[in-house]
């Protein structure tokens, strides 16, 4: 009995290595490229060690020079927009979940479900569209386009309403009887109270935010105005040239969900774990 | 439903969903409204001109006219998106339910090994493809290097669907992963005990009990994979740019190339409308099918 769980530890952990290798070669060996100098790599051939590191490639990504990849201004634009994006998620998901969750209004069941039915809504079919909203609005090309179409998913109230349902209805009562408005207790008792679920919901609308790779390439044309993901495309371009630096701005690009996968992976995790209780 | 009349209590309410609901009608259900509409019209979008109503031609066009350019563009671009979705949803499902159940055996180092294998999936796509398009370099890539072979994975096929499928597979495969890890955390111990005691082997087992328990998990993975990879849409684009011979070439990238041409060129969007209504149809009916499954067994 006990030498038999000793085998499946073992196969487990061979197992896991040799995708573990898998997963880990591509981040390492862009990141050895991207601390190779160009002309190494057009000399010497293939090494997965630079012999000389350097990180010339980051610094010229980072001075002015690079004027057709400017990653900086990217990365600025991104980190911009999905914060903005991050913050109007956060405010209209919890004020709406709040009415959903604990005020009685007309018409609620019926707004509640139409909400809900379009989760199962494609994408693909209002992308044209969209576009056109987008540009009667005078949005294309500027941050707004990249902010506001996405923000009013209907999931994330799904998911906020659950959560405070799960939180006593005394609390806000005795707070009514002290005389504090709805908005009062929204805002001092409820809010504190849903960090847990606030936390995922802004954690995915940041990195989705940031990852948005179809509909920025299409409301935005102006290279300076780009956010970074839909840059990675054109640094892509600059490739056969310049490997290195194509590296160095795809390592730059992953940074932010990168440390905040680091710190709050488990949130990512209950998040993940969260939907598919919720949908399967 | 009671008729009651709107109190004050509603006002407050409805400050509090307005934000939302503005940008949910003009964003949403405004759009997807005229995406459907859209799909009967001819149209341009880069033109102030309204849509014009043309019935079901467009239909007609990309299914049943086989002289027409589009019909083809249509054919060919939904056979390869039905094709990848074949290739990846079971690799997409079988691949991370084995990982799931090497580490829940808690092998020597498993919580790295859920990181790892986790972690791809909070990259966007065009850092993955870059990532990945130096990995497939035919002489500086590191997997010609390590198996000392001279392949052009990106220009022959059935390389560039292995290329697409596997990049694919290490971006998205965490999802599931972790979703698995949870519903065999849920899998009764006392039933593999008793099981063990009747000498069930692992085989018989898996088969047995832990299938049956996580089978909401699963259905709601094969749905949501399945889903997601009818939207394949980067991979191709940045990868193979829908070659060699169009044979990668996506109905998302056919979509797009029609309603937002690149190079200044008519925009045809009534038609790429239509596809997109038929791309979602098909979604949407996948989507269905899970609650069709998930409710027979309950």
């Amino acid at each position: 009995m006990k030498r038999k769980i000793g085998l499946g530890k073992t196969l487990a952990f061979v197992f896991c290595l040799i995708f573990a290798v898998i997963w880990i070669a591509p981040l390492s060996q862009s990141l050895m490229t991207s601390l190779k100098s160009e002309k190494e790599i057009k000399m010497s051939g293939y090494s997965f060690l630079p012999q000389n590191p350097t990180i010339e490639s980051y610094t010229d990504l980072f001075s002015t020079r690079s004027d057709s990849t400017p990653i900086l201004k990217w990365f600025g634009n991104s980190l911009l927009t999905s914060t903005a994006f991050t913050i109007l998620v956060l405010v209209i998901s919890s004020t709406s979940a709040f009415a959903y969750a604990r005020l009685d209004f007309k018409g609620k069941n019926a707004l509640f479900g139409i909400l809900m039915a379009t989760m199962v809504f494609p994408s693909v079919i209002n992308l044209i569209p969209l576009y056109k909203i987008c540009a009667a609005f005078n949005m294309i090309n500027t941050k707004w386009a990249l902010i506001l179409p996405g923000a009013s998913g209907a999931f994330n109230i799904f998911l906020i309403r659950q959560f405070m349902l799960g939180i006593p209805k005394e609390l806000d009562e005795a707070a009514r009887i002290d005389g504090a408005s709805w908005f009062q207790i929204y805002w001092r008792i409820m809010l504190p109270l849903c960090a847990p679920v606030l936390t995922v919901v802004g954690m995915f609308a940041f990195t989705g935010s940031w990852n948005d790779f179809l509909w920025p390439t299409l409301v935005i044309s102006n290279v300076d105005k780009m956010t970074i993901t839909p840059g990675m495309q054109i640094l892509k371009g600059t490739y056969d040239v310049y490997p290195s630096h194509a590296m160095a701005g795809g390592i730059i690009s992953v940074i932010p969900t990168f440390v905040l996968f680091l710190f709050a992976q488990k949130y990512f995790i209950k998040g993940m774990q969260l939907q598919s209780a919720v949908k399967g | 439903m009671k008729q009651r009349p709107i109190k004050k209590n509603d006002l407050t309410a409805y400050m509090f969903i307005a934000p939302q609901l503005i940008l949910f009608v003009v964003f949403f259900l405004v759009p997807a409204a005229m995406g459907v509409y859209a799909a009967f019209t001819k149209w341009d979008i880069f033109s102030p001109q309204m849509p014009q109503f043309v019935g079901f031609d467009n239909f007609r066009e990309i299914l049943f006219n086989s002289e027409s350019t589009y019909y083809r563009f249509f054919r060919t671009g939904f056979t390869n998106t039905v094709i990848f979705v074949l290739i990846s949803v079971p690799i997409g499902i079988v691949l991370p339910l084995l990982m799931a159940i090497a580490i829940n055996n808690k092998p020597f180092g498993h919580k790295f090994f859920q990181s790892l294998f986790y972690m791809p999936t909070v990259l966007s796509i065009s850092t993955v493809i870059l990532i990945w398009y130096y990995m497939f370099n035919k002489n500086l890539g590191l997997i010609n290097n390590f198996f000392h072979t001279k392949i052009n994975w990106i220009g022959i096929q059935p390389y560039a669907w292995i290329a697409i499928v596997l990049v694919t597979v290490w971006w998205t495969i965490g999802t599931n992963m972790v979703i698995y890890l949870a519903a065999l955390n849920g899998v009764s111990k006392d039933v593999l005990e008793a099981a063990d005691v009747d000498g069930a082997g692992p085989v018989k087992k898996f088969f047995s009990i832990v299938i049956p328990s996580i089978r909401n998990q699963l259905a709601y993975t094969v749905v949501l994979t399945t889903v997601a990879q009818f939207n394949i849409y980067g991979q191709p684009l940045m990868l193979t740019s829908g070659g060699p011979n169009n044979s990668t070439n996506v109905l998302l990238m056919v979509i797009r190339d029609l309603a937002f041409p690149s190079f200044g060129g008519k925009s045809i969007s009534g038609l790429a409308s239509a596809m997109a209504l038929m791309l979602g149809i098909v979604m949407i009916i996948i989507a269905l099918l899970q609650y069709k499954f998930v409710g027979d067994e309950e």
